[in-house]
Formats: C-alpha cells, sequence, structure tokens
C-alpha cells in the first residue's frame, strides 16, 4: 500500500523566459467537446507560443476561447492532442507545468473578497511557490507595477471593477511566469489600467515570457500582438 | 528543504487567509463561543435528572455527553462545514487560483481543512474548559494524552471529509450527504449515549468505523470512564483505519478533480 505523497515542485528556481523565438508552449491537435449533442468546442487545434511573441486569439462568444486558455493552463485536461511545455505537461507531478503559468480567467471572480489587497497577493505568491526571500519584493513590484500601491491596505470587496481587474492582472503577472494566459484582460479597465497592461505585456515579451490573450470578436484589437488568430467552429485560423 | 519549505509556505497562506476571513466576520466569532455554552448548559440539566448505572465514571451522563458533544463539535466544524467550503470555493471562483498555482488542486483542498481543524480544536478545548469551571465536571489526570489521541483520531476522520469533498469536486453537491454522515457518527458512535443500547443488528456499525474507538479513548482520558476493549486494540484500530482509510481518500479526491479535468466540469458549480 503506497501512503499518498506530498507534492513539491521539482525545482524551487523562478520561472525565467527563453531566447527570441524559441517555442515555449505548445498546443497540438486539441480536441474537446462539452457534454450533449453539440460539435466539439475545439477540433484539432494547434499553437505554438514562441519566447517573446504576444498572441492574440479572437472569436464569437462561446467559440472555445476559454476552453482553450484553460487547457493551455492546465485547469482543463485535454480530450485529444497535448499541451506541453517542453518535455513538461499539465500531469507532470509537482505542480512543475502550473509554476510556468500566469492565468487570468474571463469576469471578476478569483478574489478572496474580504481581504486586503496585499494580503491577496501575498497569498498568490505562496501558492505560485515564490521563495520566502523574493515574495515581500514580488508583492511590493506588483503593487506598484498595476497602480495599487494606494489600495494595498483595502478590502478587495471594497474596491471598483476596474481596481479588482489590475489586481487579477497582478496575480497574473506576479511570479515572473514563462507563458502569460489572459483572458478578457481588457475588462473593466481604465485608460490608465490598460495603459499598464499594455507596458506588463511588453516587459514580459521582453524578458522573454511568451502571452496569449484572448478577446471577443467585436472588442477592439488594441493590445500589441506578433500574431493573431481567430476560433470559429472549433478551427483555428491565422488572421495575422 | 527548501521545497518542503515552499509547501509548507503555501499551506500556512492557505489557513492565514481562512483565518483572516473567519475574523473578518464577527458575529460568527461570538455564536460559535456562545454556542457550546448553551449546547453543555441544556446537557447539563438534562443529567442532573438521571442517573445512569451503565455509565461508570466520576462525571457520570454529563461526562459522558460532554466528550460525545466535543467530538460532534469537532465533526460538525470540519467533517460537515469543509465540503461547504469548497462548494463555496467553487462558488466563488477562487478554486481557480489552486487549479492553476504550483501547489495544485489536491495540495490546496487539503489546506483548506487547516483552519477548519484547528478552530474544531479550539473550539472543543474550549467546551471542555467551559464544563470543567463553569459546570464542575471532574477531568481525569490523563487529560493531557488526549491531545495526541485527539489528532490521531482526525487522521481517522479526515479521509471522510476527503471523500466528501470528493464528491463536491464531482457533482457540486454534498451538504446532505454530510449531515446524514454526521447524524449517523453520531448514533452508531455512541457520542449522546452508550452504544450496548444499540439494537444487535445495528452494534456492529459502531465496530467498523474510527468513531467509535476514538470516542471510547477520549472518554477514558478525560472522564476516566472503563474501556470496553483494551487501550491498544483502540489505538491500533485508529491506525488502522487511518492507513486504509487516508490513501482511499486522497486517491478518490485526485480521481474527482481529474475527471472534471477531462470533462470540463471542474470549474463548473
Amino acid at each position: 500500500m503506497s501512503f499518498p505523497s506530498v507534492s513539491v515542485p521539482v525545482s524551487t528556481q523562478p520561472p525565467t523566459g527563453g531566447p527570441p523565438g524559441e517555442p515555449i508552449l505548445e498546443l497540438e491537435g486539441l480536441y474537446h467537446k462539452w457534454k450533449g449533442p453539440k460539435p466539439p468546442v475545439l477540433d484539432d487545434v494547434s499553437l505554438t507560443l514562441r519566447a517573446g511573441e504576444v498572441t492574440w486569439v479572437g472569436g464569437r462568444n462561446g467559440a472555445g476561447k476559454t476552453t482553450l486558455l484553460r487547457l493551455a493552463a492546465g485547469i482543463l485536461l485535454p480530450q485529444r492532442g497535448s499541451v506541453r511545455i517542453g518535455e513538461i505537461t499539465p500531469a507532470s507531478k509537482g505542480g512543475v507545468y502550473r509554476r510556468q503559468i500566469g492565468f487570468l480567467s474571463a469576469g471578476d471572480r478569483s478574489l478572496q473578497a474580504r481581504m486586503r489587497v496585499s494580503q491577496q497577493l501575498d497569498y498568490w505568491a505562496r501558492l505560485a511557490y515564490v521563495p520566502r526571500g523574493r515574495r515581500a519584493e514580488l508583492v511590493a513590484s506588483s503593487l506598484q507595477r498595476f497602480g495599487l500601491e494606494e489600495f494595498a491596505a483595502r478590502r478587495v470587496d471594497r474596491m471598483s471593477m476596474g481596481q479588482r481587474q489590475r489586481i487579477r492582472l497582478a496575480m497574473a503577472f506576479l511570479h515572473e511566469p514563462r507563458v502569460i494566459l489572459l483572458d478578457e484582460p481588457r475588462n473593466s479597465l481604465d485608460d490608465d489600467g490598460y495603459e499598464l497592461l499594455n507596458e506588463q505585456i511588453e516587459q514580459a515579451a521582453k524578458r522573454g515570457a511568451t502571452v496569449l490573450w484572448c478577446s471577443p470578436r467585436g472588442e477592439d484589437r488594441v493590445l500589441a500582438c506578433d500574431a493573431g488568430y481567430t476560433l470559429e467552429d472549433g478551427r483555428l485560423e491565422r488572421v495575422q | 528543504m527548501s521545497q518542503v519549505r515552499l509547501w509548507g509556505d503555501a499551506m500556512w497562506g492557505i489557513m492565514r487567509r481562512d483565518a483572516i476571513l473567519f475574523v473578518s466576520y464577527r458575529t460568527q466569532l461570538v455564536s460559535q463561543f456562545l454556542g457550546p455554552l448553551f449546547m453543555i448548559a441544556v446537557f447539563y440539566y438534562i443529567s442532573r435528572l438521571l442517573t445512569v448505572r451503565t455509565i461508570h465514571s466520576p462525571g457520570g451522563y454529563f461526562g459522558f455527553v460532554v466528550i460525545g458533544l466535543v467530538i460532534i463539535q469537532i465533526l460538525t466544524l470540519s467533517l460537515g462545514l469543509m465540503p461547504g467550503n469548497v462548494r463555496q470555493e467553487l462558488i466563488s471562483g477562487t478554486i481557480e487560483r489552486f487549479l492553476v498555482s504550483a501547489h495544485g488542486p489536491v495540495n490546496g483542498i487539503l489546506g483548506t481543512t487547516l483552519f477548519p481543524l484547528c478552530n474544531a480544536f479550539f473550539t472543543g478545548f474550549f467546551t471542555l474548559v467551559l464544563a470543567n469551571v463553569v459546570f464542575g465536571l471532574p477531568l481525569a489526570a490523563t487529560s493531557f494524552l488526549a491531545i495526541p489521541v485527539a489528532l490521531l483520531g482526525v487522521v481517522a476522520f479526515m479521509p471522510f471529509a476527503l471523500f466528501l469533498v470528493a464528491l463536491v469536486m464531482a457533482f457540486k453537491q454534498a451538504a446532505s450527504a454530510s449531515q446524514f454522515i454526521v447524524s449517523g457518527i453520531a448514533i452508531v458512535g455512541g457520542l449522546y449515549f452508550p452504544i450496548a443500547l444499540l439494537p444487535g443488528w445495528i452494534r456492529w456499525t459502531s465496530e467498523v468505523q474510527p468513531f467509535t474507538p476514538a470516542t471510547d479513548l477520549l472518554r477514558h482520558l478525560l472522564v476516566d470512564t472503563p474501556l470496553v476493549h483494551p487501550a491498544g486494540v483502540e489505538l491500533l484500530k485508529l491506525v488502522g483505519f487511518s492507513l486504509v482509510l487516508l490513501p482511499a481518500g486522497f486517491a478518490l479526491l485526485r480521481a474527482s478533480i481529474r475527471y472534471g479535468q477531462r470533462t470540463g466540469t471542474v470549474a463548473e458549480y
């Protein structure tokens, strides 16, 4: 009989980027079908995200953008096809895959309403296995980079939707992941917030990370990107 | 070593988060400490009406039932609330943080059990102190030994919480199941009355779960109730149940999360 083992990361080194153009995240032949008679939401979708690049995926509501991002983040496991960063897959032991990922979901969920902003970021840094020596520094820098310093001691449920979106974005970038996945990142952001987001995407690309962001068709595609795709009828089509 | 430290830091982060949330609801804090006072007051006056010949301990029925009440509290605050807490994580979307973090969903969910367990321990201790100081319950000299036994009991109870959480992850609901289990344990575990009073056809259920030996041992150590079986046998039972059920609980939780990740329902609520 085997006793349950505790999952700990294989490496304690924080993730870094890679040389420009080097493939980081590879999605191959992804297939996902929800229960019921509907056709598959993703059907043989392949996409390679490279170091230093920003990729955009658009499509109508319900086209499968969120499912694609959830598969890339390892929240969902592929029914067919593969998701990998080098030799690492979402099923790899010890959370090594998830350690490379920064994820922003669509909407305004996933925040602990009654925690203060700095507590929220510290909590996330711990879950992301940011080493003790770097935690305070990265929390402080995230507060500063997303214009949250003056709200650090404020409770999350007493903040506006745009301010909450900044906290959620700060969590996606805080642990300096190699792959940053953003689902409708512009949600509720004002001009300043939008500018801060653009800056952070640019800086992440400069350090060799790769960024994939999704937005619905009809929303102006004004965040800078190196490649653009639309998702329709389960297929990904390059548009830029 | 530093990897274990990162794991520990994340667990501490989850426990601290739950403590912050708990304390932020101030009335909850007050009601949690008033509840035991009223509850043991009711049983104190009921026990004064009763003389139970089958209970041989200095505290009589009151001592017997107070230990049962403490265990009920621990079960309600841990087993009863844990599935509800995980369901709340699903509804508020905060479970997503576990799903995308290095710490991962299984460790994350395990982390959510820590604060309720500490809270349950503290409330149980508080109840005993109230029973002793306010209602004059005599506590045995061996009471300090109850701490390691209670910890072992929690390890043996934990799989039941993991089973319920696995149900929540797979089917999104387990509130009725947890109520059913806690009520069932109260009957077959002998929390309110000696199991000798149960009819023969159901008494076997008292022997096939860890709650009866944990309750018997705690009663023996805290209020000097005589044991039916030797202490070593009761301890072995607790260890045995833990060794068998704990891996099964973890396996079921992992399987339910995997199932949700494959079907896409893991983030649904």
